[in-house]
């Protein structure tokens, strides 16, 4: 719509002249109620924004002009004004707030007391999440907001998969961020040192007034404003980041690995000439590994035969290559070939301040995370300015505004060949380097795999540059006394240009043998214009009334452009551009655009400050949609504050208790394709042109279905109950929220794979499955002096879920997880009253440990089947896995598969404390998970000889069966895939995933502000710090937290592991 | 203002409606043709050189190397679980529906003459015909789905040969006699077609008519009689492909198109090239001992030994270093060998003389043969070999019937009805050719350069004549049918034809189990393998289409015999 006007309608307005003060300076000193300085205490001219905050000796100063009256306030105590008069010097005592329940905290279109709030909403301590040394807010929410579950990859950039309450959609789980009232599902450009305020709506109750939008959860952020006098501060920390030590994979030396070798052959009764390895009883490590196992001195390896010209450009050159590659007879650990020590650093500087007439905060921040992976890192620029006007007494006008410029290079993780893995497999009797410093490769040697460090090093050069204008203009009119209308338009800018550079490579089997420049842009916006009315009044003394009417327009569009062009006369990179090469070119383009249209309306009652009512209802329509465009997205929420009741009031002990209830819808349409409802037909040049001439070297172009459309899909619904307990205990000491809730997804958008007959095209989401999820969040917080000078913080987060699928679609109730095989059968199982991503394959029982055994199990299948050929298991063998007969028909068949693990953890839970004493300030976080399983993919390759020849594991040479070692962990080593060993999904993949692990510990120090003073210094605070400190798990892989997609993750296919890191920082202000 | 604002229009895409023009109906038509070469799915729709040639005795799929295998041999442990096979199976499924989407588009467009549409409705059935014929042949039991199908959850409980007859039916009486590209059908492949449709069935008789027809009368698409290429490796040159009278369909593959993948140059075949040699991937699809021993011919008559080939081995390298010494087989040898197996000693091409085992993955496994049909040319590299791809892709086309496979199949039409000097004549008009010293392969110039190209020595011991005047008819009927049967083995070797040949003449069982207690003996790859009747025919129906299919609680698709 074009609903404009409003804007315009705000009066052009000149700056009103600065009226003339007659300032004088006031300074003091805050105490508490047991005379102990408060630091941080909020000191504010009354009216205004003048400000500042008291340091840790709980002094401040301020300079006020006369009459003003100063407002002392400070969380967990009663704000206290105090009528300067002419003094200049204050002190103050504040005493504790029982009910500090008082904190205003932002919700939707709306801020709320604490207190009043009937719905879920999580609050997060910014303050200790900034202390993690992350430049990603998401992951910075790990354990630090109940109900909130987050899986981190160490890789620098990567966006952490975050779940509020469990999994809701097959496809995007991604909550939505709204920053300043600007709705985004981005939030990586985020600087965290401009947050001032995170809070996590997770039922309906809070939700839901963001109706279409809300089903994945809401997380609301607000930025820093200024307040008070200009305030500079200046922020930094530097460190290193330390790959895991050791042999990560357990992987065998090459001799061992030699001799498993020989043990394999033996097994499987192959005669032993190996042209590597020899013929002997025992296998000899050759000097030279290419050419096959020459020693010192033979003619073969003579240098000056050698010839490698990496940059090379056909097959004529590349033909003639002579390689020579040493032995690396003590081995080469390639996982510490990958992965180096790597700084970490940021630099964050901010001014702020504040007067009557507005305030404002520019900040810049300059993060630098080098990957500990080779060619890896995040740079990133973020310049934010916030500024408010207060135009007249009644019309603010403000704006928030951040522009990001990122460089994030990053790798793929938890696939096939990835790096990762690539450096699991690549065996260590290969060097990095041949004889002359190229990379040394398995070419030629009978062996599988690839180079990484080669990998690595050739995409060094490759550049990625992204730009993001994010942010929002506002205005907001008192229009009568309790009336407020707002305006705030917001979104995004945003641009990524990326080049790459293909290098010929000549070291591995496989090799790519042209060379190639890839250039690539992507660009595109979104908007959101939000209008609200809001209504707030309290009538009589008893009937508290918040009215809130909006609308909501959303619009975005994205574009993208691309080339590749192939041969160059120099890889030069100052050379290679789309249009300097020679060979063939291709190009791409593609492009989308969405919008919404909304209307909402909220009201809050309360009466008495203790009944408490809540109501929303939000209108949307999507243009994703063709024939049910408008869904209604309702929510009741109520609560009681228990403790205002007279029959309470006598329990000294308990400060405050609420019981609150909710109920409401949300919406979801996030995976659905914009092209969703339309059937339509496209060209491909690789699947729909054909060389009808007959030409040998040209196609035409052909027709072939794009789109399957789905005219019918409406809104996916987000059916939500919650119950909750707020209680506050001891003055404050402690307080408790405690949540159980049920989310059951309706409609669930799917897009299920149609019947092969229908032939090929993009599959339409239709609403057709279901889920639920059910748990308990649960948060604690306790703070107590235990000293006059030494405070101690708790804070505890309980997150628990329990999905289950409830409807896959009509007529089946399974499908499989995509990119999840083993030998083309699958095993990430999506099943009606199973978790998502459910691991399924055949339970090992144990070994076939004698020919007895084998003969009356197929004796058992002869009778069952009454077929004379009947095998009871496929290539049942001595010393192979034994299958259990899950369905109990007495053979082993596909029907025998059965659930083996769940990704779904039990719980997380995560746990702050911190320690102040005097200037000192100590703080650690803890994270744990419980009882989530992983599949280690990883193990099939190094767990059996007969998975590719590359690295094998200590487990495969020391604990395999033999017919001596019958209590063994792995089947006996043979030299063929078998249905029996490694050709099957099987229970021997899954491990138990539970870890807890010291995610963070700091020590900090402030230092003196006498010292200070004289430095014109106000506060200075130095830290030391370590992450990822250590980690209690079970787990034999890399690093227990494993993401991936919505419907199949903890698969471990090799992933960047968080590192450990060791900092030091500073924090100045002036 | 609100309908305005959530107003959409598909972007980079068409609806049906706007396809309805002589244009747009036309280019449905090559993309019911694109469906050919698997669409970019690895090739999953071709016979010839991929995982799904596995099942027959003339080549081991895989390469003895362990690890993700696309291979699954037919005989032991194929699971209805497999996605290869269902991956398969939605390939040959997905060029029905672009043939489909022809038949319902041509339908609606005014533009087209009686004729033209006609020409256009001819070639949509007849590539239909083509992807039901595979489908038929692979999983016997299929659900038939056409352009009037709106409930995809057919049932596979008919038989469809009387369909698929009628689409070929249907093409021979429509479709133009030349068309202006070479690569189009034309009438006289669709009576090719159908002849085998026919043979399939044993309707010998209508089989020989269409054969017959073809055979005297046809002409390819761009106007020339048929005729068998004067070479037998011409099949394999893809300069020689525009011309050839003896391609009547093929699957036509371009190289370096410029679409960033070799998804129309023959991907199918891209893992099978042999390993650590200049092609760089993988060791995939390697003609069995079994296969080899079939190419020896008898010193005395030079005829091969239809039953006792493998008492009469060819010698292997298995086993043996490429740096430990090895002399080849020095006995008399069918000339087609050396052009369809790669063995140590002879001249690969004009790459040089395959240097035996570095080229293989390991020898004991799978045996040290390599496979040949699919490997282009170094002197005409540039042209027809792409290598955009991490594996060799190249513009060598997939031939589904030349007039070789024809003549081969009239011949047992012929002996099938009792005429057993016609079905000689066929079977000793491949023998010419093959007898052609032209057709030869020849030692290099200088084996340090084969550039330099071949003298004029034979590569080997090469002896090939003719079937003697009357011999079939004094040997008998099932003497001349095994004949057939044999020529058929080593003229269309490694091109996937040979296991569908075996479940129709019902040998399957004992030839299967036979090849594998021999090759056995030879190589580890194929231990525990066995093939169970009633059973191994066809391939199971993928269980998870099975599982698709279902309707209120009961599959709608049944699986095949052996595999519930």
């Amino acid at each position: 719509c074009h609903a404009g006007g409003v804007l315009a309608s705000v009066p052009a307005k000149t700056v009103a002249k600065a009226v003339a003060y007659a300032d004088t300076e006031v300074s003091g000193k805050v105490l508490s109620d047991k005379n102990e300085p408060l630091v941080g205490v909020n000191v504010i001219l009354k009216g205004t924004s003048i400000g500042t905050t008291t340091d840790p000796d709980g002094r401040f100063q301020l300079m006020v002009p006369d009459g003003g009256t100063l407002t002392f306030s400070f969380i967990g105590y009663l704000s206290q004004e105090i009528s300067v008069g002419n003094r200049s010097e204050i002190n103050v005592q504040l005493m504790p707030d029982t009910k500090i329940l008082s904190e205003v905290v932002v919700t939707a279109y709306a801020t709320q007391k604490k207190k009043d709030i009937t719905g879920s909403v999580s609050v997060v301590d910014v303050k200790n999440i900034t202390k993690q040394p992350n430049g990603l807010v998401s992951g910075l929410l790990q354990g630090q907001a109940s109900g909130v579950t987050v899986i981190s990859s160490g890789q620098p950039g990567a966006e952490p998969q975050v779940r509020i309450r469990g999994i809701n959609t097959f496809g995007n789980n991604t909550p939505l961020y709204v920053v300043d009232g600007v709705p985004t599902q981005n939030s990586t450009n985020l600087n965290p040192n401009d947050i001032a305020s995170i809070q996590v709506l997770k039922d309906a109750g809070a939700a839901s007034i963001y109706g279409s939008r809300a089903s994945n959860g809401v997380i609301i952020i607000t930025t820093k404003k200024g307040t008070g006098k200009v305030s500079v501060q200046y922020d930094a920390y530097y460190g290193v980041q330390v790959p895991k030590s050791g042999n990560v994979w357990d992987l065998l030396s090459p001799t061992e690995e030699a001799k498993l070798r020989w043990i394999a052959n033996k097994n499987s009764n192959l005669p032993i000439n190996d042209p590597i390895y020899g013929s002997g009883p025992e296998p000899v490590i050759p000097d030279y590994i290419y050419p096959l196992g020459k020693m010192e001195g033979d003619s073969a390896v003579d240098p000056s035969k050698y010839y490698i010209n990496p940059n090379y450009k056909g097959d004529d050159d590349y033909n003639k290559f002579y390689r020579i590659i040493r032995a690396n007879k003590a081995g080469t650990d390639w996982y510490h070939e990958v992965f180096k020590p790597a700084v970490n650093t940021s630099h964050n500087l901010s001014v702020s301040g504040g007067t009557d007439k507005g305030n404002y905060m520019i900040s810049l921040n300059y993060l630098n995370q080098q990957g500990t992976m080779l060619s890896t890192y995040l740079k990133r620029y973020n310049l934010r300015a916030n500024t408010l006007f207060n135009v007249s007494k009644r019309i603010r006008i403000g704006e928030n505004l951040t522009y990001t410029i990122t460089s994030n290079p990053q790798q793929t993780e938890l696939s096939d060949l990835n790096i990762v893995q690539t450096a699991s497999q690549m065996a260590p009797i290969f060097p990095v380097r041949d004889i002359m410093g190229n990379y040394a490769g398995i070419f030629g040697t009978g062996y599988n795999g690839n180079n990484p460090v080669g990998t690595l090093e050739r995409l060094k050069d490759n550049r990625t540059l992204g730009n993001r204008l994010f942010g929002n203009m506002f205005a907001e009119v008192d229009v009568l006394k309790d009336l407020t209308f707002r305006t705030n338009f917001g979104g995004e800018m945003y641009s990524g240009t990326s080049r790459s550079f293909v290098y010929p490579t000549y070291e591995n089997n496989e090799n790519t043998k042209y060379n190639a420049f890839t250039q690539g842009s992507s660009n595109g916006y979104a908007w959101t214009w939000t209008n609200t009315l809001t209504y707030k009044k309290l009538i009589g003394s008893q009937h508290d009334i918040t009215v809130v009417l909006g609308n909501e327009a959303y619009k975005s569009y994205f574009e993208n452009l691309g080339g590749t062009t192939r041969d160059y006369y120099t890889f030069d990179r100052n050379y290679t551009t789309l249009s300097t090469g020679s060979g063939i070119q291709s190009n791409y383009s593609g492009r989308s655009f969405e919008s919404l249209n909304s209307q909402f309306g909220r009201l809050d009652y309360a009466f008495k400050g203790k009944y408490l009512l809540s109501g929303t209802l939000r209108r949307d329509g999507s243009s994703k949609f063709v024939r049910y465009q408008y869904g209604w997205f309702p929510s009741v929420s109520a609560g009681w504050r228990l403790s205002e009741e007279g029959f309470m009031q006598g329990i000294k002990w308990l400060a405050d208790l609420k019981v609150r209830g909710s109920w409401g819808v949300m919406g979801n349409q996030l995976n659905v394709n914009a092209n969703n409802g339309y059937y339509t037909f496209i060209m491909d040049k690789a699947a729909s042109y054909y060389d009808i001439g007959r030409t040998n070297n040209s196609n035409q172009p052909g027709f072939q279905v794009g789109q399957i459309g789905n005219p019918d899909a409406k809104w996916e619904r987000n059916i939500n109950a919650n119950i909750g307990i707020d209680a506050t205990f001891l003055s404050g000491m402690i307080d408790v929220s405690i949540d159980y809730f049920r989310k059951d997804i309706k409609d669930l958008l799917y897009n299920p794979a149609v019947v092969g007959t229908q032939g090929p095209g993009t599959v339409p989401f239709v609403n057709i499955a279901g889920t639920t999820n059910r748990g308990i969040d649960l948060s604690a917080n306790f703070h107590k002096n235990l000293a006059p000078d030494l405070r101690l913080d708790l804070g505890a987060t309980f997150t628990s879920y329990k999905n289950k699928v409830t409807r896959v679609t009509d007529n089946t109730n399974y499908f499989f997880s995509t990119g999840r095989a083993l030998n083309g059968i699958n095993y990430v199982r999506n099943e009606v009253g199973h978790p998502i991503g459910s691991f399924y394959g055949y339970q090992i029982t144990g070994f076939w440990n004698t020919t007895q055994e084998l003969d009356a199990a197929n004796e058992q299948a002869r009778q069952v089947t009454g077929n004379a050929a009947a095998v009871y298991q496929t290539d049942q063998a001595l010393g192979r896995f034994r299958f259990k007969d899950a369905n109990g028909d007495g053979i082993i068949t596909a029907d025998d598969r059965t659930f083996l693990g769940n990704p779904n953890p039990d719980f997380n839970y995560g746990l702050n404390v911190g320690l102040t004493y005097k200037r000192f300030d100590i703080s650690a976080f803890f994270y744990g998970v419980q009882g989530a399983d992983i599949w280690n993919q990883l193990r099939y390759s190094t767990d059996f000889y007969a998975s590719f020849v590359q690295a094998k594991s200590k487990r495969a040479l020391y604990d395999s069966w033999t017919p001596e070692n019958k209590n063994a962990t792995l089947p006996i080593q043979e030299t063929k895939m078998t249905a029996a060993t490694n050709g099957s999904p099987t229970s021997y993949y899954v491990e138990d995933g539970s870890y807890l692990r010291l995610k963070n510990i700091q020590l900090g120090y402030n230092l003196p502000a006498s010292l200070l003073s004289k430095i014109n210094v106000s506060n200075l605070r130095i830290y030391v710090q370590a992450a990822n400190v250590f980690t209690m798990t079970k787990y034999i892989g890399l690093d227990p937290e494993i993401g991936g997609s919505a419907t199949s993750f903890g698969v471990d296919k090799g992933l960047y592991p968080n590192d450990r890191q060791f900092l030091g920082g500073i924090q100045v202000s002036f | 203002c609100k309908e305005e604002f959530l107003d959409y229009t598909p972007q980079g895409a068409l609806g049906e409606d706007l396809l309805a023009t002589k244009e747009g109906v036309n280019s449905l038509l090559i993309g019911a043709y694109a469906a050919l070469d698997g669409q970019g799915n690895y090739g999953l729709n071709i016979n010839g050189g991929t995982a799904w040639a596995v099942g027959p005795d003339n080549a081991i799929y895989g390469s003895g190397y362990g690890g993700e295998s696309h291979a699954m041999p037919l005989s032991t442990s194929v699971e209805p679980i497999n996605e290869f096979l269902n991956e398969r199976w939605k390939a040959s499924y997905a060029g029905v529906s672009r043939c489909n989407a022809v038949l319902r588009v041509a339908a609606k467009t005014k533009e087209l003459s009686d004729a033209d549409l006609r020409n256009i409705i001819g070639q949509a059935r007849f590539l239909r015909g083509h992807y039901y014929f595979e489908l038929k042949r692979m999983y016997n039991m299929v659900p038939w789905i056409d352009e009037t199908t709106t409930d995809f959850k057919q049932p596979n409980d008919k038989d469809i040969w009387p369909k698929i007859e009628d689409d070929f039916k249907y093409a021979v009486e429509n479709v133009t006699a030349t068309q202006p590209e070479a690569g189009r059908i034309n009438k006289t492949a669709a009576q090719a077609y159908l002849g085998k449709v026919y043979l399939y069935q044993k309707k010998y008789s209508e089989a020989k008519a269409s054969f017959d027809l073809v055979i005297n009368t046809g002409i390819t698409s761009r106007g020339k009689k048929v005729d068998l290429n004067p070479e037998f490796e011409d099949n394999h040159r893809p300069e020689k492909e525009l011309d050839s009278p003896e391609a009547l369909f093929s699957i036509d593959m371009a190289a370096n198109v410029g679409n960033g993948t070799i998804a129309t140059a023959n991907q199918g075949s891209m893992l099978n090239f042999p390993i650590n040699s200049p092609f760089g991937c993988c060791g995939n699809f390697l003609p069995s001992i079994d296969l080899v021993n079939s190419f020896r011919t008898n010193p005395a008559n030079g005829l091969p030994y239809l039953d006792d080939y493998n008492k009469h081995e060819v010698k292997a390298d298995i086993g043996i270093l490429s740096s430990q010494p090895f002399t080849p087989d020095a006995g008399t040898l069918d000339p087609r060998l050396d052009w369809t197996a790669g063995r140590r000693g002879i001249p690969f091409k004009d790459w040089g003389l395959m240097p035996g085992n570095t080229w293989i993955r390991n020898s004991v496994a799978t045996g040290p043969y390599v496979n040949l049909k699919n490997i282009y040319w170094n002197a005409t590299k540039a042209l027809y070999y792409d290598g955009t791809a991490w594996a060799p892709g190249s513009a060598i086309n997939y031939h589904v019937i030349t007039l070789a496979d024809v003549l081969l199949l009239a011949a047992e039409a012929e002996a099938q009805l009792g005429n057993l000097d016609a079905a000689q004549a066929y079977v000793n008009r491949i023998r010419t050719r093959a007898a052609n010293p032209k057709g030869f392969v020849y030692k290099y110039r200088d084996d340090t350069k084969p550039e330099l190209g071949f003298s004029a020595t034979p590569a080997a011991n090469y002896l090939i004549k003719l079937y003697p005047d009357g011999n079939f008819k004094a040997g008998g009927k099932d003497y001349a049918l095994k004949a057939v049967y044999f020529e058929r083995k080593i003229e269309l070797a490694m091109q996937g034809h040979r296991f569908f040949d075996l479940v129709r003449w019902g040998l399957a069982n004992s030839f299967m189990n036979a090849y594998y207690a021999y090759e056995v003996t030879k190589v580890t790859e194929v231990t525990g393998m066995k093939f169970i009747p009633d059973k191994n025919e066809y391939y199971p129906i993928p269980q998870t289409q099975i599982d698709l299919s279902t309707v209120n609680g009961a599959p709608t698709l049944k699986q095949n015999p052996g595999y519930q």
